[in-house]
């Protein structure tokens, strides 16, 4: 269990992270989402106790984590690609950590053959490469066999076999009950992985909701129209304020009335209808579009105060 | 699958005694240790040599400190063991590992204690060893050319103890400012300006007195290694204490901003 509580970050008359609230449970992989530069990272460091929140706080399992009595038992993160020593191998590296908190030599041989690293466990770590780092961050991550975990960007530098076992891997632990956050500026990525979103832009939230919610919710409507007469709907459409644009195939694509207004809207005109369907909107265009729309808030009211985030 | 206890079960929290035992390792397991180390003992040593070698056959008599002339070689000693205590930290930041190593130690007084009583151990004992054996070799190079001393003469003992402590103090005073300046290059530089360069810019300013007396690479060759007194230096014990609260002090402002910054 994983809470932030008004977290908030500034840096000089920056706000990089400004009054977030969030909580992500367990038993379900939780992707945190935004665009480069929103406060994903940042928000991390802050959950990790690293970076200082100038406001409020995050806690971990209810304790700030420094209160956390063997912290890598409790939490586990992946925050830097290069957490480690290049003169250092990985087993050091891991020995390294396991002694700080009682975890004994034979859990090191496992996290080592969890992440597929074993054979390379005693090579300098500086020879790695930005995969194999980043399974090396992964091992000890899973070090102390923590309830919680963190995972930035954890799919960078991993081939297209890697990634496919980050995912498996990511969904393994949250279907043993454990807490996963996963951040992610890719929102494809994000809807083959997580089940819940937390979506957040330039340090706000402006999402926390189940991957299909944030679908249908915040997709916008889009119909395939079929017709024989295509100019008139397309003017027909135009007049009732809806935007549309025809298909190599003949057919329309109209964004901004939904299906049922443009039933109505070709029976009141007396225009043929052979086709009409409510197209999903992507994740991509989703995204796009949340993220665009916390971007124009923002611009239009910078000098909003009042701590509330917008939903 | 190696069954962790669990939490419920597990007495304690993790404190000093385990972060020791990591930061212990951790000093042993990198290359840039034993060649830092090896430099020290190897550069001190070869200066001793070559120092008490070039002492003129029957020359000096008056006024002449075997001892003191044995230990010249620790001079190079005093840079490579703040090289340690610097890069116990910074190679940290450079690298990264420093996050790693917050999220396993989050109690940050914890960590920077168990970096100083490593840094402090090591350099202690490779600092006592150091300079017995620059003695013992100094004193071989002299005898025949030039009065030598022996263990048994008057504050001989003492001028060496306290010697090889200075040093352990220099390896806590590098991982103090490394520590603050995070960055190897710069922390380095920073030590070596305050240890050997401050008394030589000090020097033309003051007309009266000798400010450069109390900087610490001053204080190590003219008082502390010293059995016989030379005149217009603080005593040996002085020497030390001195040395005592620019630790103190320099590690104070470590913790402060180590406590206080983000990482």
């Amino acid at each position: 269990m994983i809470a932030a509580h008004a977290l908030t970050k500034r840096y000089g008359s920056t706000l990089a992270v400004d009054h977030l609230s969030f909580e992500v449970s367990p038993g379900v992989v939780t992707g945190f989402l935004g665009p480069n530069g929103s406060g994903k990272s940042t928000t991390m460091r802050m959950i990790m106790g690293l970076d200082t929140p100038s406001y409020r706080t995050a806690s971990v399992n209810g304790q700030a984590y420094a209160q956390l009595r063997w912290p890598l038992r409790e939490v586990g993160a992946l925050l830097d690609a290069k957490a480690f020593h290049p003169g250092r191998s990985a087993y050091d590296h891991l020995w390294g950590l396991a002694l700080t908190n009682g975890i004994p030599r034979a859990r090191i041989d496992e996290v080592l053959d969890m992440v597929g690293l074993t054979e390379v466990a005693h090579q300098r770590a500086g020879k790695y490469s930005l995969g194999m780092g980043q399974r090396l961050g992964i091992a000890a991550a899973l070090l102390g066999d923590p309830g919680v975990l963190l995972f930035d960007e954890p799919i960078n530098g991993l081939d297209p076999e890697g990634i496919r076992w980050a995912r498996y891997l990511l969904r393994d632990l949250a279907a043993e009950g454990r807490t996963v956050l996963v951040s992610s500026h890719l929102i494809s990525e994000m809807s083959l992985t997580a089940e819940r979103l937390v979506v957040i832009g330039r340090g706000t939230l402006i999402a926390e909701m189940s991957v299909s919610e944030f679908t249908s919710q915040s997709a916008p409507d889009t119909v395939r129209v079929v017709t024989p007469m295509t100019e008139s709907f397309v003017n027909a459409l135009q007049e009732a304020g809806a935007e549309s644009r025809v298909e190599p195939g003949g057919s329309i694509v109209a964004t901004g009335l939904t299906a049922t207004e443009i039933g109505t809207l070709a029976a009141d005109r007396v225009l043929t209808l052979y086709e009409l369907t409510p197209l999903q909107g992507s994740l991509e265009d989703a995204f796009m579009d949340l993220t665009h729309d916390a971007v124009e808030f923002r611009t239009a009211s910078p000098t909003r105060s009042n701590g509330k985030v917008p939903t | 699958m190696t069954v962790l206890p669990s939490l419920d079960h597990l007495p304690g929290r993790t404190g000093i005694r385990q972060v020791v035992r990591a930061e212990w390792f951790k000093l042993r397991s990198l290359r840039s240790t034993t060649w830092t180390l090896l430099a020290t003992v190897v550069g001190s040593l070869a200066v001793t040599v070559l120092a008490t070698n070039s002492v003129q056959r029957h020359g000096p008599s008056i006024g002449f400190d075997p001892t003191n002339h044995s230990l010249t070689g620790l001079a190079l000693g005093s840079l490579t063991i703040g090289v340690l205590g610097v890069l116990a930290i910074t190679a940290e930041y450079s690298s990264g590992t420093i996050r790693s190593t917050l999220a396993a130690t989050p109690r940050r007084p914890v960590l920077l204690g168990a970096k100083a009583i490593v840094i402090g151990l090591v350099s202690l004992v490779v600092g006592e060893v150091l300079t017995f054996a620059c003695f013992a070799i100094g004193q071989g190079v002299l005898s025949g050319r030039a009065p030598t001393a022996s263990l048994g003469d008057p504050g001989v003992l003492r001028a060496l103890v306290l010697t090889g402590a200075y040093l352990a103090l220099l390896g806590l005073f590098g991982l103090g400012l490394g520590v603050i300046i995070r960055h190897t290059a710069g922390a380095i530089a920073t030590y070596v300006g305050v240890i050997f360069l401050i008394p030589i810019f000090l020097q033309p300013l003051s007309s009266s007195g000798n400010p450069g007396r109390f900087a610490p690479e001053q204080m190590l060759a003219n008082s502390v290694a010293a059995v016989v007194p030379q005149s217009g230096q603080v005593s040996a014990p002085l020497g030390c204490l001195l040395m005592v609260v620019y630790c103190a002090l320099v590690l104070a402002v470590a913790m402060m901003l180590l406590r206080s910054r983000d990482a």
